[in-house]
């Protein structure tokens, strides 16, 4: 360490001026260039987290809000309530469940039909995979709407289709249980398009020559698929997951127009049981203390998946 | 037309200032409300903008005061008032449903009105039914809104099918209805005797005062473990036992209605008018009577009131269309293009109103009906515990006795008033 710096010290002394005034702002450059995302990042993502923090803390709600004398400074009151609250771990295990069939589902669903729409580039399979982006862009009103039609219990076409082969009605939306699986089918047939879009761009990527070299080896479809082509998607699939888990983590526009969290909170998720409590109950010290656990749940899982990506090969 | 309206605004203004000075000059009360120029801004629920706007022409026109009406739909209340407190720029004049009456009292967004409607006859406690008027829903001893509309709920029945079934006439009791849907519920497979709305919850709360209970003590504490409220869980809990009500949450319950499934329900006047709407043909097929009883007959006293923002700068012109909104003939005016029940007793009263059969079904309910517990958040905090706790053991076969008691521990410690 101390070697360069007797080496370079006597150069640096010599170097004029001006030139050391240009290397402080070279030195300054990428922090300038940065400056933009930084500052946009600090308002709007690093600041409201803050204050979600100092709020959590206190006992905040409607009329603090008109009068800050109301509000008090309560501690962690609100986080030893929240973990004696059976609504809030009722909501943390629906989003467990939530994320621990959505995810894969997604991704294994995202992978199968980019793979298949991949294999011709005829007009027919380009229509195909405008049929599969649709439900990524439709209003989420609109779909609730349709799904609502679909799964009703007295007029619902799953039902009247069912009544044609004499199965009893089906408690779509208002059984605890089936209920559950019902929002999550709607959200994974929302959630496929953006994946299959991206798998296919990552699909372009794979050299033709290495499948080309496979097929002289041999190589079956399955086997190309397997060892060429699931391999060179790597990234895309570490993507892919990284994205859905952190959606389904914030699970809540589906269940939220078709449930609206019921039957009996079966459908809420840590996202829903915050709106109710801040937006519904203006428990806005509570509903802060809860959004700042689940981000920290995100945020730890989120690490994880990236420390354990770290060890990948790169090829 | 530039010119003029150029010209003619200053004047206008400056005109209106000068009579506002003239009226607070001649009486020395209110020397300091002096209101800014521009139009009041009112707030209505759902989307009744546009007959409010008819109905407030009149006002208008007399008092040169225009009105700006905004339409705020049902389920984006909460924030619409979070954002108006929050950044302290609310309407002037806001239409307030009951069940939040309290939190908008609560987070000091309404002006206290007991010294202020003393120069207003018509704003007078005693003009509106005594369900809903002065004391019935003042915050904290305080009168910070005056009654609009009124709502209750009633017994809808299918009177053909009731005598198809060889049942002659509505249950008078609940314990008449509860065995009238038994064998209604016989008709046939898919066929139920009576409906449950699973958001409904002041059902409950109406089946309590039915057994003679409050669901508040003597000290205004929310009180729910009382031998009243578990008549009427085993009342709730029993209609589904007896598989005379429908499980399904998505139950439509005009469609229900309309085509037989369900041919007896407790709802309210909208649900004449939905029923109206779809099928017109069924008129002379259902009525309706009050509620069935088993103490008492006690029924819902729902609706909106009025009440004028702390923020607004124009707290006369905001009293004075609070005064016009409460006479009788507007209200009754407001019935005949919206459809919305009075408040002020005169117009409960008048004979022309009262004459349809239907108005005359509701007011004798109303005369004998209470409003829900003026707590905050009664729909997302004890009301959704309450459906939740009943649902839970009528759906789900919970156990009644740990359920409620969770229930009862959720309701400590809140106090209505």
């Amino acid at each position: 360490m101390a070697l360069p710096g007797i080496v370079s010290s006597p150069l640096a002394r010599r170097r004029p001026i001006a030139s050391r005034a240009r290397a402080g702002r070279s030195r300054l450059t990428p922090y300038i260039f940065i400056s933009p995302a930084m500052l946009l990042l600090i308002a709007f993502g690093v600041f409201p987290i803050a204050v979600a923090a100092l709020v959590s803390l206190t006992d905040m709600n409607i009329s603090g809000l008109g009068d800050w004398g109301n509000v008090k400074f309560i501690g962690i009151a609100n986080y030893s309530k929240l973990f004696a609250d059976p609504s809030f771990w009722q909501a943390l295990g629906n989003t467990a469940f939530f994320a621990i069939i959505g995810v894969p589902s997604v991704v294994f669903l995202s992978l199968g039909v980019a793979l298949l729409l991949n294999r011709s580039g005829n007009w027919f399979y380009r229509s195909l995979r405008a049929f599969y982006f649709i439900p990524a862009i439709t209003a989420i009103v609109a779909i609730s709407l349709v799904w609502g039609y679909l799964y009703n219990t007295q007029f619902g076409l799953l039902n009247w289709l069912l009544s044609l082969v004499g199965v009893d009605q089906v408690q779509w939306l208002s059984d605890p249980t089936l209920a559950k699986f019902s929002v999550a089918l709607v959200a994974v047939w929302r959630g496929t398009g953006l994946n299959i879009i991206i798998f296919l761009a990552a699909l372009q990527g794979v050299p033709n020559e290495y499948l080309e070299a496979a097929s002289l080896d041999g190589a079956g479809e399955w086997r190309k698929i397997r060892s060429i082509v699931i391999p060179m998607l790597r990234f895309a699939i570490f993507f892919v997951t990284v994205t859905t888990v952190i959606s389904w983590l914030q699970f809540f526009d589906e269940a939220y127009v078709l449930t609206g969290g019921g039957p009996l909170g079966a459908t809420t998720s840590v996202s829903i049981f915050l709106y109710q409590q801040g937006f519904q109950q203006s428990q806005f010290g509570y509903a802060s203390a809860g959004s700042l656990i689940l981000f920290v749940l995100i945020a730890v899982i989120t690490v994880a998946q990236l420390r354990a990506r770290r060890a990948d090969i790169e090829y | 037309m530039r010119i003029l309206t150029r010209v003619i605004a200053p004047i206008a203004i400056a005109g209106l200032a000068l009579s506002l000075a003239a009226c607070s000059g001649s009486s020395p009360t209110a020397a300091t409300a002096k209101d800014a120029s521009g139009p009041l801004t009112v707030w209505v629920m759902g989307d009744s903008s546009t007959n409010f706007q008819k109905l407030v022409a009149p006002f208008v026109a007399s008092s040169g005061q225009k009105v700006d009406v905004v339409a705020i739909p049902w389920d984006s209340i909460d924030q619409k008032l979070t954002t108006s407190v929050a950044s302290g720029s609310g309407p002037d004049v806001v239409q307030i449903g009951l069940t939040k009456l309290r939190s908008f009292a609560d987070a000091g967004a309404l002006l206290p009105l007991d010294d202020k409607i003393s120069a207003y006859p018509d704003l007078a406690s005693d003009k509106f039914a005594d369900g809903v008027g002065g004391a019935a829903t003042a915050v904290n001893g305080k009168i910070v809104s005056v009654p609009w509309v009124s709502d209750t709920r009633v017994l809808f029945y299918r009177s053909d099918i009731l005598a198809e079934s060889g049942i002659a006439k509505p249950p008078a009791t609940w314990d008449e209805l509860r065995s009238d849907a038994k064998i209604l519920t016989e008709r046939g497979k898919g066929k139920y005797g009576y409906y449950i709305p699973q958001w409904d919850n002041a059902l409950p709360v109406e089946m309590t005062w039915a057994y003679g209970g409050s669901v508040v003590d003597s000290t205004g504490k929310i009180n729910f473990d009382t031998p009243a409220f578990q008549s009427a869980v085993d009342l709730y809990t029993g209609l589904y036992a007896d598989k005379s009500v429908p499980i399904n949450s998505d139950f439509d319950q005009t469609q229900g209605f309309v085509s037989g499934t369900v041919p007896m329900l407790v709802s309210g006047p909208y649900l004449a008018g939905a029923i109206n709407a779809a099928a017109p043909d069924l008129a002379g097929k259902w009525n309706i009577t009050t509620l069935p009883t088993a103490d008492k007959g006690t029924s819902l006293f729902g609706g909106s009131n009025l009440g004028i923002f702390k923020s607004s700068k124009h707290q006369k012109g905001s009293l004075k269309l609070l005064d016009y909104l409460s006479k009788s003939s507007t209200q009754l005016d407001w019935y005949k293009i919206n459809g919305e029940l009075p408040t002020a007793k005169a117009a409960l009263n008048t004979p022309s109103f009262t004459s349809d059969p239907l108005v005359k079904v509701y007011t004798k309910q109303l005369a004998d009906a209470k409003v829900l517990p003026l707590i905050a958040n009664w729909d997302g905090g004890v009301g959704t515990n309450l459906l939740k706790a009943l649902n839970s053991i009528a759906l789900t076969n919970a156990d009644p006795k740990s359920t409620l008691a969770t229930f009862y521990q959720s309701t400590k410690g809140l106090t209505a008033k």
